[in-house]
């Protein structure tokens, strides 16, 4: 067998630190959190299905643009619902603060349903409840027109719906497993859904990843679209700088020292 | 000090198995954060009415069927499988979030529409669909509880249509149940309890009619042959399409009178077990 000389070439060192952000030794970092996702993907495609059908598709998404955009959307999404404004700006913020987005979605549950009759969607005891509110033709669905004034375009096959849970459900075991932080999102997904991502599903759940030593997911404080570490460390700099430049010494010549107080050796 | 021999121990310890994996349905990762989810353990005796409840619906569904038969003979073997049953609140939203989801404009007209027509499907519903994913996701959670645990295990929708029907969990308006154990290999996968219950004949049928694709002739005609047979053109063979009166009355007698006169022998024994104690 022909050896190479990379073959041979194992040494190295690599410096892995959360800070300073996007820094070489933090994008090694994210990395780690990439590989993470790309097997909690893996599980979510192997998670229990009905009858065993594939329907789930995956989407990675990375790199600071990327998060700001999705961040964003999920902003835009924040103010067209008062009962969203608050909860989806704080959703916001834990995306910046995210790693990887990991995109679970469902490719059948708006199109080609289990057609089981469960009666889950509907609470009727055959399909119907789907279909009667479907553009389609002997039971196949027309999914072109794909304006919606709502959110998400439904019904939607509930069972495939209970599927997609499932495979998130299986990403998120996983995440616990590999003791890396994830967090299954509605603002996440729908997100992503307009933005593209999936683009064969008719459901997507956002699950943001990240390995930090604060989970960014949990324990957030009031106001957390306006008060989160960025906006911290934004507001350092803006005060420190100012409190630099009302003061005056030349170091080379002088540095004011505390005063002595009584008693201590002149 | 001790010393365990034989397997009665571990078939013992499937129960114990069963409540690590109720925790975990009640740990599970929830989108919402405000979907009622519930997990009950049930085994031994306690099965028997929901093994003969599965009993006329597998007769007329093959899926129910093949569980039933392997949950039955498990049993009856002296294997009692443990049933960790999953139920979730599931039909009204509480959410306002008005997405659409689940086919109308606002939370509010689902739940009136909710309200008319609960409990109406096989399986429940309607449901608004980010609770079916926080439910969901706590059953992938039981699933993955027992296979960290190593024990054979399936989530079976035949089992939340017994424990609906029996009146298990009043309170939650889905269910499903996954069977856990005994401790072998492939009791649910490959299903060894089912060897010989099929004939060639009857696995051939299924593909045929199941997967037709396979065994169609040249469909330019409009109406292709089937392949039914290694000289399928001597005669030929033809799918017909149209309604049976015949499956449908099975259909008919098995849901509306089999299950329902099994249900009323068991069902108030289960109710007594719901009742609030004074």
């Amino acid at each position: 067998m022909k050896k190479y000389v990379e073959d041979l070439d194992f040494s190295g060192e690599e410096y892995v630190s959360e800070w300073t952000p996007w820094s070489p030794q933090d994008i090694r970092r994210k990395k780690g959190v990439l590989e993470a996702a790309r097997l909690m993907l893996d599980a979510a495609l192997t998670a229990p299905f009905a009858g065993g059908v594939p329907s789930i598709e995956g989407h990675i998404v990375y790199g600071q643009e990327e998060l700001e955009t999705v961040a964003r959307k999920v902003e835009e999404i924040a103010h067209t619902n008062e009962t969203w404004k608050e909860p989806f700006l704080y959703e916001a913020v834990m995306v910046r603060d995210s790693d990887v987005i990991l995109f679970i979605g469902n490719t059948r549950c708006h199109e080609t349903p289990l057609d089981a009759g469960c009666g889950l969607c509907g609470g009727v005891l055959d399909c119907s409840y789907f279909y009667e509110r479907k553009t389609q033709k002997y039971g196949l669905v027309d999914i072109t027109d794909r304006s919606s004034k709502r959110m998400i375009n439904g019904p939607l096959c509930t069972a495939r719906v209970g599927d997609l849970g499932y495979a998130v459900g299986s990403a998120l075991w996983t995440a616990h497993t590999l003791m890396v932080d994830a967090r299954a999102f509605a603002s996440v997904g729908m997100a992503g859904q307009k933005l593209g991502y999936c683009p064969r599903s008719g459901m997507v759940v956002g699950v943001p990843v990240a390995a930090k030593s604060k989970n960014p997911y949990v324990d957030v404080n009031v106001d957390y679209h306006l008060i989160n570490m960025d906006k911290v460390l934004d507001n350092t700099r803006k005060i420190y700088q100012t409190a630099r430049i009302i003061r005056g010494f030349d170091y080379r010549k002088w540095i004011p020292k505390p005063k002595k107080t009584e008693g201590e050796d002149k | 000090m001790g010393h365990l021999i034989g397997k009665k121990y571990c078939q013992e310890h499937v129960l114990e198995v069963a409540k690590g994996i109720a925790l975990a349905v009640h740990k599970a990762p929830q989108i919402t954060g405000k979907t009622t989810v519930d997990a009950e353990i049930i085994w031994g005796e306690d099965l028997e009415p929901i093994i003969e409840v599965m009993g006329p619906v597998g007769a007329v569904m093959r899926y129910v069927g093949w569980d039933h038969e392997t949950l039955k003979r498990c049993y009856e073997k002296g294997e009692s499988p443990v049933v960790v049953a999953i139920g979730a609140k599931v039909s009204r939203s509480n959410l306002g979030w008005n997405c659409g989801a689940c086919g109308f404009d606002t939370c509010a007209e689902f739940n009136a529409y909710a309200k008319e027509h609960q409990g109406g499907g096989q399986l429940g519903g309607p449901s608004c669909n980010w609770k079916i994913l926080d439910w969901a996701m706590a059953c992938d959670w039981a699933c993955a509880a027992a296979w960290q645990h190593r024990v054979d295990n399936r989530i079976m929708g035949s089992l939340g249509f017994a424990l609906t029907a029996l009146g298990y969990m009043p309170d939650m308006d889905v269910k499903i149940g996954l069977a856990l154990g005994p401790p072998r290999e492939m009791v649910y996968y490959s299903r060894e309890e089912m060897h010989k219950t099929m004939t060639y004949e009857m696995d051939k049928q299924d593909m045929i009619n199941c997967v037709p694709t396979l065994f169609t002739a040249f469909p330019g005609g409009g109406t292709p042959m089937y392949k039914t047979k290694n000289d399928w053109w001597a005669p030929p063979e033809f799918m017909g399409i149209g309604y049976s009166p015949e499956i449908m009355e099975v259909m008919q007698k098995v849901l509306f009178e089999q299950v329902p006169e099994i249900v009323v022998k068991h069902a108030s024994k289960i109710e007594q077990r719901y009742k609030k104690k004074e």
